[in-house]
């Protein structure tokens, strides 16, 4: 009935036991970890009074398969426990940072694809002349450059400099968070579109050495709606992929990029928590990226059979 | 489609063009740190993050003054001590909450209350000595102590004491009552974004409001030294603590800021695991005091900023004494001490904090200045989770650490570091029955000049064993627009933003 969407229905329950698996390995990963979170809380502190109080509050003096059943059963209600940092429930504490990070990684992409379509493009179409090493330079030196390094350099230019875009931080209104998002968007824009703008002007270069794109020139189709019209849909499928294949890395560059200009999103959160050996908290984000990705994934997979009629899963 | 970019772009320049105009409201002092707050209940934390907020959200009964040297009245205008030392009777003043309703003996007991009984009270060890409290009168606060303690009326100044509403807490519980108090103090939490900002407004109803010209500050966690710093510049911020030291210098010269250096009761010293041959040895001891030069580490490591330290009562704190036979750097004597302590090829593992730049400093220096004394250091690099956890099972020979003061007394900080208290003296394994006896007695001296001398013999004592080396002191640094008056940090921490205010220079 569904015909070639039928992998809509049974694709969430393959993602289930991926999910569990995801469980396990990060109740594990963060507590191999050396390190205990009662004991970076009280610093220099530290009595043997008030780490066993802290240890107690939050349940880390049980065994650990104890600690993990615990850990399932938030799960299940929806709760993913008390963050020992911030003292309050983990899923809450992820809601209010949710939306830093989701506008910066959604605007991060489409500025990489305002960006790297037309560099693609032009790259293709003036293949080994100079346009195309001007693309292909800007692209090594995108992705050359490291982004804790970029975006201190942004900020010293639009920041500091020319007083432009404000240094830091996330605003209140949407106006104010648009202007704050500016200078974080285009430091991992910079490093993603270089990924994108490669593979693109790849796929194009061969789409227009295609025989579809030779079938319509031979009909008289204009060299310009060769391109926009064949050449550049076909070649935004593998494209999709890549993004979507690449969503692990842009959410591994919002950590850094968030911990730069002091956005109070989800990788700030989770660098905070693996510093503070926060386990519920790490836990948790580790958790939503990794739904995240799979959703992502999964999204990619119905636009790529939509876009291209020949996929099957 | 095209229209839909054109008002994007005119989105965008309208943007542009008014982020040009200046940011903040008069009057509201923004305040760049590392990190955001973690809770509003004062028993239930130990951390500075915490603390450096809401002494600005609720009072004490008993202040420390700006020097940090002095007690003075808070929420008790006055107190008188029995003659036994045993009975404290408390004054109160008459001052309101930010709910409009009066602080009472009836809060301030209910406070002490939680931070001595209450499975939250991260400090509940240094309150069981109160054995009973009594309120005969709303303005009356009687509390009797088990035994005479000359520090106890400085730590009624800690943070954690920090007077709330009983009908308050009641009322919210402590969830809610941890996010959204009822303040005593200066400022009000008016907004709290996790993890991002604490908002904080000006509290009418403090008894000393007419004298805070703020009408509200933001606490703006920015974690990057960097982007926190150029914020500052920048004219975004009007304040950003921790600054590094290494940015000191180009800050200063930056005429639109100025930068504050401000005593704290910070120090940096060495470990020595006395458990271990040959640090058993005095001698040995004595030998690698002599054989760090201090003076260079400061240079090197603070920029020049801190101060070479001599003794574990940081200079400027109470009773701390410069006579107490600190060991210049000397590499005669050094070797003099090692040739008496008859021990040769020397091989010590020091235990750095892994990715803190001063500590792997330090440890390098350190490694390199015991090289000319024929000590080998081996240094271990261990993430700093898991130090504590080392020192504590005596896995080391040689550790930096630091510690800075909460109280103004210096019992706290001693019986930590030499009393032979619970933590093997801050984990060197020391062991001096006599300074042991010494702290004891300290802690139940009444009169004051005796007990300077007994501090005084304690420091001496101390450094006669070698039991750590005191390496340096450094201070708070904080940098401001030029416009911000008394930003004033006192030794203990405490930012008086009560005092604060802003103008358009």
């Amino acid at each position: 009935m569904l015909g070639r969407y039928r992998f809509v229905l049974f694709r969430p329950f393959q993602l289930l036991p991926v999910m569990f698996g995801i469980s396990v390995v990060t109740f594990i990963l963060v507590r191999l970890i050396p390190g205990d979170p009662a004991r970076v809380l009280l610093g220099a502190r530290s009595t043997p009074t008030a780490l066993a109080k802290i240890r107690a509050q939050y349940g880390l003096d049980e065994p650990m398969i104890t600690q993990y059943f615990y850990f399932l059963k938030n799960l299940v209600h929806g709760e993913m426990g008390r963050s020992t940092l911030y003292k309050i429930d983990v899923l809450k504490l992820i809601a209010t940072r949710i939306e830093p990070t989701l506008m910066l990684v959604f605007f991060a992409v489409l500025l990489s694809l305002v960006i790297a379509v037309p560099l693609a493009a032009l790259s293709a179409r003036k293949q080994g002349q100079w346009p195309d090493h001007f693309a292909r330079i800007a692209v090594t030196a995108g992705l050359g450059f490291p982004q804790f390094w970029l975006g201190v350099m942004l900020i010293i230019l639009f920041a500091v400099s020319l007083n432009w875009l404000p240094v830091s931080g996330y605003g209140k209104s949407f106006e104010d968070k648009a202007l704050h998002l500016v200078l974080p968007c285009l430091t991992i824009a910079l490093s993603l579109s270089s990924v994108i703008t490669r593979s693109l002007r790849a796929a194009m270069i061969s789409g227009l050495n295609s025989d579809i794109a030779t079938a319509a020139r031979a009909r008289g189709v204009s060299e310009n709606t060769v391109f926009w019209r064949h050449v550049v849909p076909n070649a935004l499928v593998p494209t999709i992929n890549l993004l979507a294949v690449n969503i692990g890395w842009l959410i591994g560059g919002t950590v850094v990029v968030e911990s730069v200009f002091a956005l109070p999103g989800m990788g700030q959160l989770l660098v905070r928590g693996i510093f503070s050996r926060d386990y519920m908290v790490v836990q948790g984000v580790a958790m939503v990226f990794a739904v995240a990705t799979l959703l992502i994934n999964f999204l990619a997979d119905i636009l790529t059979v939509a876009l291209d009629p020949r996929v099957k899963f | 489609m095209f229209r839909k970019f054109s008002r994007v772009g005119l989105l965008a320049m309208t943007l542009v063009m008014g982020a040009m105009t200046v940011a903040d409201a008069a009057g509201v002092l923004s305040i760049g740190r590392r990190e955001d707050s973690s809770t509003f209940d004062p028993i239930n934390t130990a951390q500075n993050i915490d603390f450096w907020v809401f002494m600005n959200v609720y009072d004490v009964l008993v202040r420390v003054d700006k020097t940090g040297a002095e007690l003075v009245p808070g929420l008790a205008e006055s107190w008188d001590i029995s003659t036994d030392g045993l009975t404290y009777t408390f004054h109160l003043r008459d001052a309101k909450f930010s709910d409009g309703s009066a602080i009472t003996s009836e809060d301030a007991k209910f406070s002490l209350e939680r931070v001595r009984d209450d499975e939250l009270s991260l400090w509940s060890d240094s309150y069981k000595i109160i054995s009973d409290m009594q309120t005969p009168d709303p303005k009356t606060l009687v509390i009797t102590l088990s035994e005479q303690s000359a520090p106890f009326l400085s730590t009624l100044a800690m943070p954690a004491t920090s007077v709330i509403s009983k009908a308050g807490f009641e009322a919210k519980g402590q969830e809610d009552y941890s996010q959204n108090p009822v303040a005593s103090g200066a400022f009000v939490v008016k907004e709290w974004l996790r993890g991002d900002r604490v908002i904080l407004a000006k509290n009418p109803e403090f008894w000393q409001a007419d004298k805070v010209s703020l009408d509200g500050v933001e606490w703006i966690s920015m974690p990057d030294d960097n982007t926190r710093m150029l914020s500052v510049q920048s004219g975004e911020l009007d304040a950003a603590i921790y600054v590094p030291f290494s940015r000191v210098e180009e800050l200063k010269a930056d005429d639109k800021l100025t930068v504050h250096i401000e005593p704290s009761t910070r120090e940096d010293h060495l470990l020595m695991n006395h458990e271990h041959e040959p640090l058993n040895n005095v001698h040995v001891r004595a030998a690698i005091d002599y054989a760090i030069d201090k003076q260079s580490i400061v240079d090197a490591v603070t920029f020049g900023q801190g101060k070479v330290a001599n003794s574990f009562i940081p200079a400027g704190a109470l009773y701390h004494s410069d006579e107490n036979g600190a060991r210049d750097f000397d590499l005669e004597k050094a070797k003099a001490e090692l040739a008496e302590a008859g021990v040769d090829g020397i091989s010590l593992d020091y235990l750095v904090n892994a990715g803190n730049e001063v500590d792997e400093q330090v440890a390098v220096l350190i490694q390199q200045q015991l090289a000319a004394i024929g000590i080998t250091i081996n240094l271990v690099k261990m993430d700093p989770s898991q130090t504590w956890d080392m020192l504590v099972a005596g896995d080391y020979d040689l550790s930096m650490m630091y510690w800075t003061n909460d109280i103004l007394d210096p019992d706290q900080k001693t019986t930590f570091v030499v009393g032979h208290d619970v933590n093997m003296n801050y984990m060197t394994r020391y062991n001096n029955e006599k300074v042991k006896q010494l702290v004891a007695e300290a802690r139940l001296e009444l009169d004051s000049a005796k007990r300077k001398a007994m501090y005084f013999e304690i420091q001496k004592l101390a450094k006669a064993d070698a039991h750590w080396i005191d390496l340096f002191y450094s201070p708070f640094i904080n940098v401001t627009q030029k416009g911000i008056k008394n930003f004033d940090q006192n030794p203990l921490g405490r930012f008086f933003l009560e005092d604060t205010v802003k103008t358009a220079e």
